[in-house]
């Protein structure tokens, strides 16, 4: 192909890629823009070839010099370190715009935790926990985040505990991600699920059906959960204080900036049912620290108005 | 049975029933079996008239009213309940909907009393089992207990007979005025006029039809609930064991006979449509849409959603409630559960018509808007107001007062002794 074609043909694809980039960077998710930036990406891939091909030569001459490996170094340098996000890369990807159509954030703080979920740039969700007196930041409990359809079934975990092991430590989320997985084979082999069919049509296990519905006239309600853990806490009564469960509904056709989680109980396996099943049980006298683990959490969900 | 003044003897009655009294009465016999149904009334005439003399008068013997019925007569009051069906329990028997609730809330128990003993004693006869109130049900219908209708049916008229309260089935008010010492309520029946004095009327008619007789405003929907036809198809139905399927009657309505027959025929209509397009058979189909609303009595104080669902407690608050707001629309129904902690109450006087004396309700036909009502409707509630009714009018009437002028302490003494428990004190 022609060089002169080429080459410029190269620099403005480039050129496209380089802007989408930093705009991709800077401004809040956009698929016109993403969509720019990848698909001119391939573009640009194919133009290289060619350019390539008019300037192997050249090109041969660099692949001896010792620049190739120092080049070489680097860049597998900077990929390793972007792609593990240590904690400066992840400043650094925090300043960004974009949190991208799903992106989180977890911190953990002297206050307590705080989980950040922005699905869509104009749906983003904060939970807020304030710890309490029980909560101790160097060795902090056991905790899951997901969210459930109005069936109460396990869509999404939004934050799964850092223990290989919490099949003990946290049974309930543990239990509910099996079944998940479970309904989950189950519906794509065609079987009806009953436990997840409801008043309201809600057997999809897609999150955005609840947190971000296509139809704003039929929004479903879902419900955040949280479970803590702090292994081995005694109380006067028990050993190990089970963990605890705290949840609140989120009803967009209802929508309230600001809701409190509850403490809804604390998980016990019913062993007369076939299979044995994990229920939330109210609390009760057994506990006292596990109380205490958690002051306050507060979930707030800012709802722009989407973009057309 | 003596034409006037017909009160049983609670011993008589007892005898002559269960031990089978010889006599010329309505007999149902099997090939083992032969149960005579009561005394001879052969001597009457085919349509007699029957005056009564009561100090409470429970009209509609569904789920509020039996349980008023049953603890007006427990407090002592001579006691009439009148009923135009064939049996007591109204939805939870005749409509089907055995499956009350909700008399728990967060983890403890907050209605109890007459209406809890009749269910606990029907499920525990049965070998049922009763829901563990400590867990957090996934659902609230979780916590509803599975009660097998014939048999509450059946205990409710044993408990009537024992508190000493009579039963007039087939029968319904005709007219109704004020006299000198209370009312004089006309009733007509098949074969049957009846004239009833009483001191107090406490109308569970579920549409406050005694009220509206009388002249006192009431308050209706454009757009009511739909009822619910409740019937099994292609499998056996386990009375006490399940829910049986239901169906959406739209447009159901239970404000008189013409009204309930066109439910009730809509409702047969499509489940026969459904037996024909499923084609499988049908194994049970209630007698009656259970109805859901109707009309709501202007009271003295009423119940807003607000009140509902933050739970308000009511300087005057007989009876807690606890149910999410269910409001059943065309198109299905989303339960909007209250808050954790949140148990509302019920004060004495939305159950008292404005402007009324001697007259209270009990059951859904209580004084509230129309979401709030969709949570009070169910029948625990209704249990718990019918017990508060019951003494509120049995004290009344010994006292020569009205139910709203009873002191609410002695309303609260006499509950509580009658096994109920008191708001703010579950």
């Amino acid at each position: 192909m022609r060089r002169s074609f080429v080459s410029l043909m190269t620099a403005m694809t480039f050129l496209v890629i380089a802007v989408t980039g930093v705009l991709a960077f800077v401004r809040p998710f956009s698929m016109t823009i993403v969509g720019l930036h990848a698909l001119m990406g391939f573009v640009f891939i194919g133009v290289v070839g060619f350019h390539l091909a008019n300037n192997l030569r050249p090109l041969k001459r660099y692949l001896r010099s010792k620049w190739m490996w120092i080049n070489l170094a680097v860049t597998a340098a900077l990929t390793t370190a972007i792609a593990l996000q240590p904690q400066p890369v992840k400043a650094l990807l925090g300043l960004s715009g974009n949190l991208g159509p799903a992106l989180d954030r977890f911190e953990l703080h002297d206050e307590g935790l705080t989980y950040q979920y922005t699905p869509a740039p104009h749906y983003k969700l904060t939970l807020s926990v304030r710890m309490g007196d029980a909560f101790d930041p160097a060795d902090p409990p056991e905790f899951a985040i997901w969210i459930e359809n109005s069936s109460f079934y396990h869509i999404k975990t939004l934050h799964r505990p850092e223990a290989a092991d919490n099949e003990a430590s946290l049974p309930y989320w543990s239990f509910k991600v099996k079944e998940y997985e479970k309904a989950k084979l189950a519906a794509a082999a065609g079987v009806d699920v009953d436990a997840i069919s409801g008043a309201t049509k809600n057997s999809s296990f897609d999150p955005a059906d609840y947190m971000l519905p296509v139809d704003p006239e039929e929004p479903m309600p879902y419900r955040i959960l949280v479970e803590i853990n702090q292994p081995g806490d005694a109380s006067e009564a028990v050993d190990d204080q089970p963990s605890l469960i705290y949840s609140v509904e989120v009803d967009n056709s209802d929508p309230h900036a600001f809701q409190l989680l509850d403490l809804i109980g604390y998980p016990q396996l019913e062993e007369d049912e076939q299979p044995p099943q994990w229920a939330i049980y109210y609390v009760d006298q057994r506990f006292d620290s596990a109380l205490e683990l958690i002051d306050s959490a507060l979930l707030t969900i800012d709802r722009d108005k989407p973009a057309d | 049975m003596k034409p006037h003044d017909a009160q049983p003897d609670r011993r008589n009655f007892l005898q002559h029933s269960l031990l089978g009294t010889a006599g010329a009465g309505m007999a149902l016999a099997s090939t083992s079996h032969v149960t005579v149904a009561a005394e001879t009334q052969g001597e009457e005439s085919p349509d007699a008239t029957i005056t009564n003399r009561v100090d409470v008068l429970v009209v509609g013997g569904g789920t509020a009213g039996t349980i008023a019925a049953i603890q007006a007569g427990r407090a002592g009051a001579k006691t009439m309940l009148v009923e135009r069906g064939s049996q007591l329990g109204g939805t939870m028997t005749t409509g089907g909907v055995a499956f009350p609730g909700l008399f728990d809330a967060w983890g403890k128990q907050v209605i109890a009393g007459i209406g809890w003993e009749l269910v606990r004693e029907s499920v525990e006869l049965d070998g049922g089992q009763l829901p563990n109130f400590a867990k957090v049900p996934q659902r609230h219908w979780q916590n509803q207990v599975y009660t097998n209708q014939f048999l509450y049916a059946i205990l409710a008229e044993e408990k009537c007979h024992e508190a000493g309260v009579e039963l007039a089935y087939y029968e319904f008010p005709q007219a109704a005025k004020r006299v000198a010492d209370g009312w004089q309520v006309d009733c007509v029946g098949f074969g049957t006029q009846r004239r009833i004095l009483c001191k107090q009327i406490i109308d569970c008619t579920g549409g406050a039809e005694v009220v509206g007789m009388l002249g006192f405003d009431r308050l209706r929907e454009e757009v009511r609930q739909p009822g619910s036809m409740l019937f099994k198809i292609g499998e056996e139905h386990q009375p006490g064991r399940e829910q049986v399927h239901r169906l959406y009657v739209h447009g159901a309505d239970s404000s008189n006979s013409r009204t309930v027959t066109q439910a009730n025929l809509t409702g047969r209509r499509s489940v026969l449509a459904k037996v024909r397009a499923e084609k499988k058979r049908l194994m049970h189909l209630q007698p009656e849409t259970g109805f859901r609303e109707s009309y709501r009595i202007v009271g003295e104080t009423m119940v807003t959603v607000n009140d509902y669902t933050s739970g308000r407690q009511f300087d005057d608050a007989i009876s807690n409630a606890f149910y999410p707001v269910d409001l059943h629309t065309k198109t299905g129904v989303r339960p909007k559960p209250l808050k954790p902690g949140t148990v509302p109450t019920i004060p004495l006087g939305a159950l008292i018509p404005k402007g009324s004396r001697d007259l209270i309700v009990a059951g859904r036909c209580l004084c509230s808007d129309q979401l709030a009502n969709s949570g009070l409707r169910v029948q625990a509630s209704c249990m718990g107001m019918g017990q508060a009714a019951g003494v509120a009018a049995s004290l009344a009437a010994q006292t020569g007062t009205t139910p709203m002028e009873v002191p609410l302490a002695e309303i609260h003494k006499v509950l509580r002794e009658h096994g109920a428990i008191i708001p703010g004190k579950a």
